[in-house]
């Protein structure tokens, strides 16, 4: 809600202008051995050495809540919507916004910002599971692997709470 | 002025719709207020023609901006209108009920078309044809009288209906002229306050409160950083200051006159007084008593609501009234006035009162309590039934009231805001409803208390008292029956809930009787318990940060926090923790029960006091201003030339001793004093006492031979007691006059 000054250019703002239909710039996340990519425009800020307070009985895809800009914050944990174990000591927290308003993203480590081309995209394989298949967006084809695209909307709380 | 407005109409008009339909829906609607005001009070002064004047002009200036918006539909109707108002205004047609009660209807039509704008953007296409021949039909026996002319009203109105689409300038001048004329409730006398008034942004607001409250915790941190550095404490403390004078102005600047939610009412009493065959007059008072704007919107239903029951319920007809001796017109009162941190507003009728004894039998039959237990209740007592879900005693439901969503949908309301509402009712009287609504919402003080590892913080609003249960008497302190944990407060069974079981159901439950607890006695929506926690902190104002819906959605939280530590709390809510843990309220009917009949019955008009002793005297503390009552070592305090001070959570209290007690335990390095700290005004100041005896309802003192009530003393506990005047105590001001003497507030009080 209130975005108003925050500046979307948090992320890497050296790198070059967003190119056109060929590509997109996307910033990489790690979780665990898995690469994944969110479309930069969507990140607001990257916050480092976060600590999210519990938060209990809340949904177990809430991650906790954080301080961020003088308003609270939920958070969603990407290892939780993964099935994969908590980890311990401080996460990275991406501060995204969807259409419900703001929230964060815990992951493992923030990687580099990769400029990735349209070309290389692939929707989600059929052989994904339900589950996953509501959280992922397609993968790009990298050199390195398969960067497996995320999409703010889809892991908006509000919309994980209905789907969950 | 003009010029600009004209400028950005002409520029606009190709592609914002946004701004130029903004500004028109706000003035409009502001208009269309002005006009409801003016026209329930035709009714009484059917030949004002300033009324007459003031509503012609509203109507006429939704039309001639309509026009240029382009509004057809809303023109149309407002063009309607306008004819008819054209011929009151020429006193050529008198403003008799009917006439009134088709132009609040023409009213109601421009509303609903400019909520249908404002929501989707559009005027829709319903009709309004029929409304437009009734507003045609009631300009008739004027038409008649003068069937020359096809449109009796045409001079006046088409002049002014062809002047406007012609130029944008004019119609923009014109319109400009309208505004300071046509607000001189908000803009105090004359076009120069209206220019040093600025409309803005409620989102803005909301904003600035934010980031004050943003600061407030980064003050809290720095002064806990510099504490222990002399070379900061100038510089901390100005910030001190300048953050709690901030904080101030932001509050102010989202305060409300009540006079936006009084307005409304004379048009809801004139229409439910005709409908229900009523005679009413309504008086209003203390309009311009503040509120935060968020409350003020929370309190809209809930007041509307009252007035209703109170219509519907309270005042009887006037054949009625006038067997029974009364004025055939009822009288319905608005009052507002704001106590200490508090806005109170009562809604009084001099109507048939509240008869218990209906109220016993209905609740009996509802089976809302068993018929022993309704024996045992006292007048009092049963007046607060009407609060319960599922209560309304008229014997036909009408569609105004009596569907049993009545005063429990008041009462939670109220309560969802931290306000209470108190009933006083006397069987042919009347009854008194009030509203207690604290002054803001967005800071309130609370309860920092410990439990899963985590603070939490607990809103004072709902909180009681503390009880400490050491670790040596949990085993015999905590009675249990099956599963349900109890508590004796006082000889009554308080039950528990424990916060840790609530919030982490499925985990491996810690031996209740081999560690201390603290139970934090609550009242919330009626319901009384206990909520046992694992430790306390010290008490903190907290600024209030919404959750997010997801975690909304648990239910237990009402927002969340950021703490002088640094630390994120959430902030509990006691009725839905009792809601949760199924604490109902016939467990408050006991508790209620229980509790000293006297206390009880204080609470709707007598006023309570926490009685203290001061070196051997006994002195009352309004107990609504008492914030807390803290117990320190004297070498806490601290001296500003002579007055002694308290440095409370960075907070410098200036404290009362007028008993001598800190100087005489000055010289004793152990000695503990006691410290009231109250609220008064915007400040806190602290009384140092020698003992907390006890809270009681004070009764009021009448002079000899008057039937004023003397101020500065009450009745407590049946000894004539003097009343801190905490308005008295001097502000903190480096190096000023010594203490006034408090112990004996006669002598003081003015």
């Amino acid at each position: 809600m209130s975005t108003t000054g925050m500046s979307t250019t948090a992320v890497a703002p050296h790198r070059k202008e967003k190119a056109g239909a060929e590509g997109a710039e996307m910033c990489s996340v790690r979780l665990g051995k898995g690469l994944f990519g969110l479309p930069i425009t969507h990140i607001l800020e990257i916050v480092g050495q976060a600590h999210p307070q519990p938060v209990p009985l809340a949904p177990s895809f809430v991650g906790g809540l954080v301080h961020y800009r003088g308003d609270v914050l939920t958070t969603v944990s990407l290892r939780q919507l993964l099935g994969l174990p908590p980890k311990e000591g401080a996460q990275a927290i991406l501060v995204l916004e969807s259409s419900g308003g703001l929230f964060g993203l815990l992951v493992d480590a923030v990687g580099e910002v990769l400029m990735v081309s349209a070309a290389d995209y692939e929707p989600n394989p059929s052989i994904v599971d339900e589950r996953r298949r509501t959280l992922f967006a397609g993968a790009y084809k990298l050199k390195s692997g398969l960067m497996v695209m995320l999409d703010p909307e889809r892991l908006d709380p509000m919309c994980l709470a209905r789907t969950a | 002025m003009p010029s600009v407005r004209a400028g950005s109409r002409a520029g606009g008009e190709a592609g914002a719709m946004d701004e130029l339909t903004r500004e028109f829906l706000i003035e409009s609607q502001e208009g269309l207020d002005r006009m409801e005001r003016c026209l329930t009070e035709l009714e009484g002064r059917p030949d004002d023609t300033g009324l007459l004047a003031e509503i012609f002009r509203s109507v006429h200036t939704i039309k001639g901006t309509t026009g240029f918006l382009g509004f057809k539909r809303l023109e149309k109707l407002a063009h309607a209108g306008e004819n008819l108002l054209v011929l009151l205004r020429d006193a050529r047609l008198p403003a008799d009920r009917g006439v009134i009660t088709g132009l609040l209807q023409l009213l109601d039509g421009l509303r609903s078309i400019l909520k249908g704008i404002e929501t989707e953007g559009g005027e829709g296409d319903g009709g309004d044809a029929e409304l437009i021949e009734k507003l045609e039909e009631l300009q008739s026996p004027a038409l008649t009288a003068g069937r020359t002319k096809r449109t009796p009203a045409a001079p006046a109105a088409e002049v002014a209906a062809k002047a406007q689409p012609a130029t944008p300038v004019a119609q923009a001048e014109e319109h400009a002229a309208d505004v300071p004329m046509s607000k001189p409730r908000t803009a105090g006398s004359g076009a120069t306050t209206a220019e040093s008034t600025l409309r803005v942004d409620v989102t803005l607001l909301n904003r600035m409160m934010n980031l004050v409250g943003e600061l407030v915790l980064t003050r809290n941190q720095v002064l806990q950083a510099t504490a222990a550095d002399p070379n900061m404490t100038m510089l901390s403390r100005r910030l001190d200051m300048v953050t709690a004078d901030l904080r101030e102005s932001v509050m102010k600047a989202r305060m409300q006159p009540v006079s936006n939610i009084f307005s409304k009412m004379p048009r809801i009493v004139r229409d439910l007084s005709q409908s229900l065959g009523r005679k009413v007059r309504l008086e209003m008072e203390g309009q311009d008593t503040e509120l935060d704007k968020s409350l003020l919107e929370a309190i809209k239903d809930p007041l509307t609501h009252a007035v209703r029951n109170a219509l519907d319920h309270g005042i009887e007809p006037p054949k009625v009234r006038a067997a029974a001796g009364k004025d055939p017109e009822g009288t319905l009162r608005l009052r507002s006035v704001q106590e200490g941190s508090h806005v109170l507003i009562d809604v009084c009728d001099d109507g048939a009162g509240i008869a218990v004894e209906k109220i016993r039998a209905k609740a009996i039959e509802r089976g809302l309590i068993t018929p022993e237990r309704a024996g045992h209740l006292g007048e009092r007592e049963l007046l607060q039934l009407i609060f319960l879900p599922g209560f309304s005693t008229a014997a036909a439901v009408t569609n105004v009231s009596g569907r049993g969503v009545g005063m429990d949908v008041v009462r939670t309301n109220v309560e969802k805001i931290g306000g209470k509402v108190e009933i006083d009712s006397r069987p042919g009287k009347g009854t008194t409803l009030r509203l207690r609504i604290p002054l803001t919402l967005a800071i309130i003080p609370a309860l920092i208390v410990r439990s899963v590892q985590q603070s939490f913080a607990l809103p004072q609003g709902a909180l009681s008292e503390l009880v400490h249960v050491p670790v040596e008497e949990a085993a015999t302190a905590i009675e249990w029956i099956e599963d349900a944990a109890l508590y004796r407060l006082r000889g009554k069974l308080l039950p528990l809930v424990f916060l840790e079981r609530l919030l982490m159901p499925g985990a491996t439950l810690r031996e209740v009787a081999d560690r201390e607890h603290f139970i934090a006695v609550l009242d919330a929506d009626g319901r009384q318990f206990g909520l046992v926690v694992d430790g306390l902190a010290d008490p903190e104002e907290i600024v209030v940060k919404p959750l997010s819906a997801v975690l909304k959605g648990i239910g237990l939280y009402s927002g969340a926090t950021v703490l002088g530590n640094a630390e994120l709390a959430l902030i509990l809510d006691p009725g839905a923790i009792a809601v949760k843990a199924g604490v109902t309220m016939r467990a408050n009917e006991d508790a209620q029960h229980g509790k000293d009949g006297d206390m009880d019955a204080g609470t709707a008009t007598q006023p309570e006091y926490l009685l203290v002793e001061v070196a051997d005297r006994q002195a009352a503390v309004p107990l609504a201003d008492v914030l807390r009552i803290e117990q320190l070592p004297v070498s806490h305090i601290e001296y500003v030339g002579f007055r002694p001070v308290l440095n409370f959570e960075g907070q410098l209290l200036p404290v009362e001793d007028t008993g001598g007690l800190l100087g005489a335990a000055q010289g004793v390095p152990e000695a503990k004093v006691i410290v009231v700290v109250c609220r008064e005004g915007n400040r806190q100041v602290g009384i140092a006492v020698s003992h907390v005896l006890d809270v009681a309802a004070g009764g009021s003192l009448f002079e000899a031979g008057t039937t004023r009530p003397t101020l500065g003393v009450t009745l407590l506990k049946k000894r004539v007691t003097g009343v801190v005047e905490l308005g008295g105590i001097a502000p903190l001001a480096i190096g000023d006059e010594a203490p006034q003497a408090w112990t004996e507030p006669v002598e003081t009080a003015v």
